[in-house]
C-alpha cells in the first residue's frame, strides 16, 4: 500500500514539473500574480484603508491566491483543450494523482511567489519575521490550498474564459472578506461569519500569526488544520468534478 | 492464440445516446487488428473504454488479462495510446516529450534515455530530438504520438485513426510503421474510416456500424462474402456522362465512378466485355482500358453496411482539409 502511494506521489512530482515547465515559470505569470494584488494594496494604502500591520501578511497571502489561481484555474483547461490530457488520462495515474500533480505545480509557483513578495516587502516595512519555520509552513498550505481551489476551478470549466470569469468571481470577493484589506474585527459580524467559510481568511490569519509570534498558538495550528483539511476536500471534489465532466 | 484485448457485451451510452452496441470481440497477441467505420460509428469511444478513458455503462473490457473497469491503473500499464489528434506538448522537445512519457509509466530511470534513443531513431526524429515539438510537422507529431505510446514496452497499442488528415507521404510513412511494428510483435489495434488502409494493414477487421460490429473476419473473408459479384472497370474516350446508359446494360446491376473509370457490378464479366466493345462502338468511343477485379474490401464494406464508400472517404477529409490515402 505505502509502495503505492509512493509511486503515485512520484508521478504527481513528475506531471507537476512537466506542468511547471510548460505553463508556470513564464514571465507574464509572475506580473500577472504580482500586478493584480499589488496594484489593490496601493489603491487601497494610498486610501487610507489598510492597517500597517495587515500588510506583510495581506499581500503575501493575496499574491499567492492569485498567482497560483491565474494559471491552475485553466492548466486542466488547456490540456483538454490541445488534447494532452488525453495522454494524462491513458496513463496508469489515478484521477485524485492527476489533479494532485497539478495541484503541485501551482504549489510550488506559490512559494517562489511568496519568497519574492516576502523578502522585499519585511525589509521595505521593518518587519521582523519571528520564526521563518512557522512563516514557510503558513505559506505552504496556503499555497497547496489555492492551488487546490485552482484545480477545482479548472476541472469545472469547459473553456478558458470560463475558468478565468469563475476563478474571479471566487477570488475578487475573497479578497475583500478574509481580513486583507481590513481586520475581521473590523468587520460586520455577519461578514466575519462568511469569512470564515474561505481559506484566505486562515492564510492571512496564520502568515500574521507566523510572522508576530515565536511559537505556534492554537489559533495558527487550527488555521493550518483547516488549509489542510481545504486542500484534501478541494481535491476530492474536483476529481469527481472532473471524471463527471469527461463522463 | 493468445488473447491480449476483450471486450463482451461493452456498451455505452451518453446521456441516452447508444454509441457503442454491446460489442464483442477479441484481439490476439501480435495481431494486426483493424476497426472499420464510418464517422460517429463508434469506433473512438470503443478505444476509449477498451484504454480506460472512459467508464462503460454495461460490459466487461479485459486489456492484457486485467478487468479495465476494476483494475484501470494495471491495465493502463501495459497498453499504449494513440489518439486521433498528436497529444505531445509543443512547448516541450522531442525528447523531453518522451522522457515525461516514460516516467508517467514508471519506466526505470536507467532505461529512459536509452528507449527514448532508440525509438527516436527508429522514427526517424532523433536529429531532432532537442526541438520544440511545435515546429514540427503534423507527420512528424504523429511519429512522436506514436513513440510516446511505445515507451513503455506495451503489450497491445490503440491508435485511432492514425493517418486522418496527414499529407500522403507522411501517411505512408506511418502505415509502414505500423507494419514494421507489428512485424517485431507489437499487437496492433488500429481504427480507420480508410477501407483500403484496413484492407492493407489488418489481419482481421471488425466493421462498425452505429455503434454495433456488424462483420468481424480477415480480409479475404470479408471479401467472399461478394465473390458473387464481378467487377469491370472500363475507360473510355472522351469520357461522358454515361452511368445511365451503362446501367442499362444487360447483366449490369450498378455502375459507379472512380476516378476516370467507370465500374460496374456484374453478375458474370465475360459476358459483359462483348456488350461493352459493342456499346463503345456504337457511341463513337474509344475503349482506352477494361479489366476484370475481384471484388474489393470496399465492395463488402458496402454490402454489409449499406453505406456509399465515398461517404466514408471523404466526410472526415472535408473537416480536416487533408489527403491521406496515396
Amino acid at each position: 500500500m505505502a509502495r503505492i502511494w509512493l509511486q503515485s506521489l512520484i508521478k504527481a512530482f513528475y506531471i507537476s514539473k512537466k506542468d511547471a515547465r510548460v505553463y508556470y515559470f513564464k514571465a507574464p505569470n509572475f506580473t500577472y500574480g504580482f500586478l493584480m494584488p499589488v496594484s489593490l494594496f496601493i489603491a487601497f494604502s494610498i486610501a487610507g484603508q489598510i492597517n500597517t500591520s495587515l500588510i506583510v501578511s495581506g499581500l503575501t497571502s493575496i499574491v499567492i491566491l492569485f498567482g497560483t489561481t491565474s494559471i491552475e484555474a485553466v492548466a486542466v483547461v488547456l490540456e483538454k483543450q490541445t488534447g494532452t490530457f488525453e495522454r494524462l488520462l491513458a496513463a496508469p495515474v489515478s484521477f485524485f494523482t492527476l489533479l494532485l500533480g497539478k495541484a503541485l505545480a501551482g504549489f510550488f509557483f506559490g512559494l517562489v511567489l511568496a519568497a519574492v513578495i516576502l523578502a522585499p516587502l519585511t525589509v521595505i516595512s521593518g518587519t521582523v519575521v519571528a520564526n521563518p519555520v512557522l512563516v514557510f509552513i503558513a505559506i505552504a498550505f496556503s499555497s497547496l490550498t489555492f492551488s487546490a481551489l485552482g484545480v477545482l476551478v479548472s476541472a469545472y470549466a469547459k473553456w478558458t474564459p470560463e475558468a478565468q470569469m469563475l476563478s474571479n468571481f471566487l477570488r475578487f470577493p475573497m479578497a475583500f472578506l478574509s481580513g486583507t484589506f481590513l481586520p475581521l474585527e473590523l468587520m460586520p459580524s455577519q461578514l466575519g461569519v462568511i469569512s470564515r467559510l474561505l481559506p484566505l481568511t486562515y492564510s492571512v490569519e496564520a502568515l500574521r500569526i507566523s510572522i508576530n509570534d515565536s511559537a505556534p498558538t492554537f489559533t495558527y495550528l487550527l488555521d493550518i488544520l483547516v488549509l489542510a483539511l481545504f486542500s484534501f476536500i478541494l481535491l476530492v471534489v474536483a476529481a469527481k468534478v472532473l471524471q463527471r465532466r469527461l463522463e | 492464440m493468445e488473447v491480449v484485448a476483450k471486450a463482451q457485451y461493452l456498451t455505452k451510452r451518453y446521456h441516452g445516446v447508444l454509441a457503442v452496441d454491446r460489442i464483442d470481440l477479441e484481439v490476439y497477441r501480435s495481431e494486426f487488428f483493424g476497426l472499420l467505420g464510418p464517422n460517429s460509428a463508434g469506433k473512438t469511444t470503443t478505444i476509449r473504454m477498451l484504454t480506460g478513458q472512459t467508464k462503460p455503462t454495461s460490459g466487461v473490457a479485459i486489456v492484457a488479462d486485467y478487468d479495465i473497469i476494476h483494475q484501470p491503473i494495471k491495465a493502463k500499464e501495459h497498453v499504449g495510446v494513440v489518439p486521433e489528434a498528436s497529444n505531445v506538448y509543443d512547448e516541450m522537445s522531442a525528447w523531453d516529450n518522451l522522457i515525461f512519457a516514460a516516467e508517467l509509466y514508471g519506466v526505470p530511470r536507467k532505461e529512459r534515455n536509452k528507449r527514448a534513443k532508440d525509438l527516436l531513431e527508429r522514427f526517424g526524429l532523433y536529429e531532432r530530438r532537442g526541438d520544440r515539438v511545435g515546429n514540427f510537422s503534423k507527420g512528424m507529431k504523429r511519429r512522436l504520438t506514436i513513440a510516446a505510446a511505445l515507451i513503455h514496452r506495451p503489450c497491445i497499442v490503440f491508435l485511432d485513426e492514425p493517418t486522418t488528415g496527414l499529407d500522403v507521404q507522411s501517411a505512408r510513412i506511418i502505415r509502414n510503421l505500423l507494419k514494421e511494428l507489428n512485424r517485431s510483435g507489437v499487437t496492433i489495434f488500429l481504427t480507420t474510416h480508410y477501407i483500403e488502409e484496413a484492407d492493407q494493414l489488418c489481419q482481421r477487421i471488425a466493421i462498425i456500424n452505429q455503434g454495433r460490429i456488424v462483420a468481424l473476419d480477415s480480409p479475404e473473408k470479408l471479401k467472399a462474402l461478394v465473390e458473387e459479384r464481378h467487377v469491370v472497370e472500363v475507360s473510355f474516350s472522351p469520357a461522358k456522362d454515361l452511368d445511365g446508359q451503362l446501367k442499362g446494360l444487360k447483366h449490369v446491376s450498378d455502375v459507379s465512378w472512380v476516378g476516370d473509370r467507370f465500374r460496374l457490378y456484374v453478375e458474370d464479366a465475360s459476358e459483359v466485355i462483348p456488350l461493352l466493345i459493342d456499346f463503345g462502338r456504337e457511341n463513337k468511343l474509344r475503349i482506352v482500358s477494361i479489366n476484370t477485379m475481384k471484388p474489393s474490401l470496399e465492395d463488402a464494406f458496402v454490402k454489409i453496411t449499406g453505406l456509399s464508400p465515398e461517404v466514408m472517404a471523404t466526410e472526415k477529409e472535408h473537416a480536416k482539409k487533408g489527403e491521406s490515402l496515396g
